[in-house]
């Protein structure tokens, strides 16, 4: 084996890429989006499918399908004052569970956590939950776990929804 | 709060030259009264033929309070069937879309053809003697019209003609299906749903407003005033804001268009074509190019329409294309079906910028739709007061100018909406 591109088994503790995952929700409840966006790599994608087993996010719609580029728009927005869909702002609460590890790539210094996800988001005497299975490929950066591709399949991703602000 | 019963005979007292009364968007019995009167009369949009290619391909949908399935049956034909048992009522077919030779009904096991013809009833030997299956076939809508693959249905018998309501219309889908090379569109790119707790006219209203853009969408546009890039190979998008929160000048230039029976259309002049450029849309360019030819491409990429609408509830937007169909839940709850439209002929990669885009600014999470979702919410929370019943529409009243039957007027102002009120009266007084 190629040393110089192995991981240490150290990283690969299933605690590791939980605590990760609790540092990304916690992120996201505490509306650090740019924190957030920032734990993507310049070539991540934040995925949230539309139907059931979405196949591509290039020749259907989606919930969210943001790069980079579309994720500092969504954020800057979520940072103005005058987003009136978060006037005022939800109250969310993310709970990650259920993680595993379900596969790795020490070649491209890569690894797939899988995870459940609940997002309780409130606002305006109106709370709404969402569940879904999350699938987060990592690649390890300058000593630190960054997100590829973080992909949300939520259980009823084919309802008709009221507006969703917060990412899940 | 508990609304007095209304005459039917006094809602044209609700439209006003310049303003309607709020009952409009707060009364259950205004609301049943537009499923009947409305929906059940005018011409609808059912869906789009290349969602049912072949024989036994069928979509469900709902016209106003009916259930519908459209289906290919097996001579070719497009048939729009009352998706409802006629033995015990159950709603035949669930699933949004599927291929089925046969439609059976989850109850008792009737079973139907894609034309809707009533092929078997188990255990006939109980049926009355008088029982013809003739009877019994599944109710096809009275009437169906299609023009260059979408597909309208009307639920009344009589009435408006579908050329007489589509007629001049034809130009603004004609703008939509001609960008692609191949000369078809096709909705196979799955669709948007979203639900928002308001009166369905509060969306209807919105798709040709260029009033509210620069207030409702300030998030979405930069300290320069400027929208970010909503189309493929668009550096970025249109300027919105001047300084001082003012409305950009060139966003005032829009103007908005009317035709008669509540349809509209509002213009596209502030998009700078000449520096749409990027890979994919280069491409798309050359080979619609190879189609048509290079002037004919040039005159159809031109922008000319931001946003349409074919009353009472569908949209095409020209702008990141899409077709929005809005449809009543009840009084004061709406759902919304946007389809990406999928340009044939046109590369992957160039659907692909329609589609990511399109999930930007109108999903359910987007930049875009968000903000006007929690407008109509408030807007049906504000108009439950009776502190002061009308809703004022006057903006550029009588200052529309008029030739060969189309009406003009600045897209900031509000002559669409008042057309959209006129024919929302004719069909309600029409008794």
């Amino acid at each position: 084996m190629d040393t110089s591109t192995h991981i240490p088994s150290a990283n690969f503790s299933r605690e590791n890429f939980e605590l990760f995952l609790i540092h990304e929700a916690r992120l996201l409840d505490e509306r650090r989006f740019r924190e957030w966006m920032m734990l993507f790599t310049d070539d991540g994608t934040y995925w949230v499918p539309a139907v059931p087993n979405q196949e591509s996010p290039f020749n259907q719609a989606s919930l969210f399908y943001d790069d980079r580029q579309l994720m500092k728009t969504r954020v800057e927005r979520l940072e103005h004052p005058l987003i009136h869909v978060q006037t005022p702002p939800s109250s969310t609460v993310h709970l990650v569970g259920s993680v595993s590890i379900e596969s790795h790539d020490d070649a491209a210094g890569e690894v797939v956590v899988a995870s459940s996800v609940i997002m309780a988001d409130y606002r305006l005497d109106n709370q709404r939950v969402f569940a879904g299975r999350q699938t987060h490929r990592l690649r390890r950066v300058d000593d630190h776990w960054r997100i590829v591709q973080k992909r949300v399949d939520l259980a009823n991703c084919q309802s008709a929804f009221e507006a969703i602000a917060v990412p899940i | 709060m508990l609304e007095p019963a209304i005459n039917t005979n006094d809602i044209a007292q609700l439209i006003e030259p310049g303003r309607i009364h709020r009952r409009v968007y707060t009364d259950p019995a205004i609301f049943d009264l537009e499923m009947e009167r409305l929906f059940g009369r005018a011409w609808l949009f059912v869906g789009h033929e290349s969602q049912i290619k072949k024989p036994g391909d069928f979509i469900t949908t709902e016209l106003g309070r009916y259930p519908v399935i459209m289906t290919r049956h097996d001579d070719g034909t497009l048939q729009v069937l009352i998706n409802r048992c006629t033995h015990r009522g159950p709603k035949v077919v669930n699933e949004k879309c599927g291929h089925r030779k046969q439609l059976t009904c989850l109850y008792h096991g009737w079973t139907f053809d894609t034309a809707g013809k009533l092929l078997r009833v188990p255990v006939p030997e109980g049926c009355a003697p008088a029982f013809n299956t003739d009877k019994y076939n599944l109710a096809k809508v009275p009437r169906i019209g299609c023009y260059r693959g979408f597909v309208f249905a009307s639920l009344a018998q009589a009435g408006l003609s579908f050329d007489e309501h589509i007629g001049a219309m034809k130009a603004n889908i004609d703008d939509l299906v001609d960008r692609a090379p191949d000369g078809e569109i096709a909705f196979d790119a799955g669709m948007h749903r979203y639900l928002y707790r308001g009166n369905w006219k509060l969306q209807v209203e919105n798709v040709l407003d260029s009033y509210h853009v620069p207030f409702s969408h300030a998030s979405t546009v930069s300290r320069d005033g400027v929208q970010f890039a909503r189309r493929e190979g668009d550096e970025k998008g249109t300027k919105v804001v001047a300084e001082g929160g003012r409305t950009a000048d060139e966003w005032k230039k829009r103007r908005s268009f009317t035709v008669g029976h509540g349809h509209g259309w509002t213009s596209n002049t502030a998009l700078d074509e000449g520096k749409r450029a990027s890979p994919a849309f280069n491409q798309y360019k050359a080979v619609l190019a190879s189609k048509v030819g290079a002037s004919r491409a040039q005159q159809i990429l031109t922008p000319k329409l931001h946003n349409t609408l074919i009353y009472p509830n569908v949209s095409i937007m020209g702008l990141n294309i899409h077709v929005r169909i809005i449809k009543p839940l009840a009084v004061d709850l709406t759902e919304v079906n946007i389809y990406p439209v999928r340009l044939v002929g046109a590369s992957d990669e160039m659907n692909f910028g329609n589609i990511r885009l399109l999930n930007v600014t109108h999903a359910a999470a987007s930049f875009v739709q968000t903000d006007d979702l929690e407008s109509f919410t408030r807007a049906q929370i504000g108009l439950q007061s009776d502190l002061n019943d009308w809703v004022d529409i006057s903006r550029g009243l009588g200052a529309e100018e008029t030739a060969d039957g189309v009406s003009s007027e600045f897209a900031t102002h509000e002559m669409v909406v008042r057309a959209q009120y006129a024919a929302w009266r004719d069909y309600m007084c029409a008794v």
